[in-house]
């Protein structure tokens, strides 16, 4: 049943793929900011409740973007909640915005319109970015 | 760590970068990294947090532009492969660069910004007559919907193979500064790949969120993010883009612009001489 289904669809690309994509690829980057924005101002008014004060004395060194991610997913999933892990994770959710994003292109030129040249070019961004993470 | 710059003069020193930078369409950064180091804080650190604030203001109006259908993501995605890697060597320029030649890096571009506004008229768009060979294999074409002609536009970039070395300088300037550099991509995709006006700047802005990513990685290792300054940067810098470009479509060009012009002279002429004396 599902192979006769299949077989009556035309193969390549349906005309009305890409404008989905324009809108999930929209919505990927509009999300990100808004979660990103979020983040940012829980932290600073839970601090400022908490503190008097919005300042933040705490670095970000010795570690690169990736370590970053994994130490704060680590402080995340023991539910180690205090107004500074809201405020880093506000800037790795804004960091991985544009990696979602180009990540969401890749599946796009690769399953929806199966255009092999553009899912080289964007597996290359892909590919430096992803080294970018681990740059020490 | 003390902070050199307290969260309630960089909050409304972000908040007038982003909402000057969306008004006049030069981006956040430009004015970002004058008015944090003139607060004391040193030039690195100013770009690191500046280059973290661009992917945010580049990624929300880019949202808009792309559930509209009027960015070519197939243009984004061929130039950003040079983008990116441009964006990486002109990070580590700067973190193994003095902070002299920074200054006065900063002013010229500043600089090169005034003159640019300065001379700036808006040709009308015409569409280049031929697509090279390598153009068309690129596949670099596409139509938006002009809701102003009331009609869909189709248009063909070409010059593709001298549009992607360019754009990997255009790369290197925004990771070497922190700031998008959306004036340079713009003109390139404008003059060079003859792409109509507003495919140019909404694609432009596509671009400049990946190039930032990939800047702001080489600062965070390099432990030049500071968290405790990038929130209420980000968090200004973003209610002001938003608050300008709501106010964009109010004022009149020509207030915008002459006011723009004085901003840009002084803050070049600024960071010229304070690279010039020492770069402190």
């Amino acid at each position: 049943m599902t192979s006769s289904l299949r077989s009556r669809v035309p193969p390549g690309p349906k005309p009305s793929r890409q404008f989905e994509m324009d809108v999930l690829i929209g919505y990927i980057l509009l999300g990100g900011v808004l979660i990103s924005m979020t983040l940012i101002v829980v932290g600073l008014i839970w601090r400022l409740l908490r503190t008097g004060s919005v300042t933040f004395d705490y670095r970000i060194a010795g570690m690169n973007m990736a370590e970053f991610i994994v130490a704060e997913l680590r402080d995340l999933a023991s539910a180690k909640f205090r107004p500074r892990l809201f405020i880093s994770l506000g800037i790795v959710v804004l960091m991985l915005t544009p990696f979602l994003r180009v990540a969401a292109s890749v599946v796009y030129f690769m399953v929806g319109l199966r255009n092999w040249k553009y899912t080289v070019f964007t597996g290359v961004v892909l590919a430096v970015l992803t080294y970018s993470l681990f740059l020490r | 760590m003390i902070h050199p710059v307290p969260f309630l003069l960089a909050f409304p020193v972000a908040l007038l970068a982003g909402f000057i930078g969306a008004m006049s369409g030069m981006g956040g950064g430009i004015l970002l990294i004058p008015g944090l180091t003139l607060l004391g804080l040193d030039i690195k650190h100013a770009i690191a947090i500046s280059v973290l604030s661009v992917i945010a203001t580049s990624s929300g109006s880019a949202s808009a532009y792309v559930r509209d259908h009027i960015t070519n993501l197939k243009v984004g995605m061929f130039l950003e492969m040079f983008t990116i890697v441009g964006a990486l060597a002109g990070a580590r320029i700067t973190l193994s660069s003095s902070p002299r030649p920074l200054y006065i890096a900063f002013g010229c571009v500043l600089l090169g910004s005034w003159v640019a506004l300065l001379i700036a008229e808006r040709k009308s768009w015409r569409p280049p007559e031929a697509q090279d060979a390598v153009s068309r294999w690129l596949e670099l074409e596409g139509s938006y919907p002009d809701l102003a002609l009331g009609k869909t536009v189709e248009y063909k970039a070409h010059r593709a193979y001298f549009g992607a070395p360019l754009m990997f300088g255009a790369g290197m300037i925004a990771g070497l500064l922190g700031i998008g550099a959306g004036a340079v991509k713009v003109l390139i995709h404008d003059l060079v790949m003859g792409l109509p006006p507003k495919v140019s700047t909404t694609t432009s802005n596509l671009i400049i969120g990946v190039t930032a990513l990939a800047g702001s990685s080489v600062y965070l290792a390099a432990g030049l993010i500071d968290p405790g300054l990038a929130a209420p940067v980000i968090l200004g810098v973003v209610i002001g883009a938003l608050a300008g470009t709501r106010l964009l479509v109010r004022l009149s060009n020509r207030a915008v612009r002459v006011f723009f012009l004085v901003v840009l002279a002084v803050l070049a002429v600024e960071m010229v001489v304070r690279g010039i004396g020492g770069g402190r």
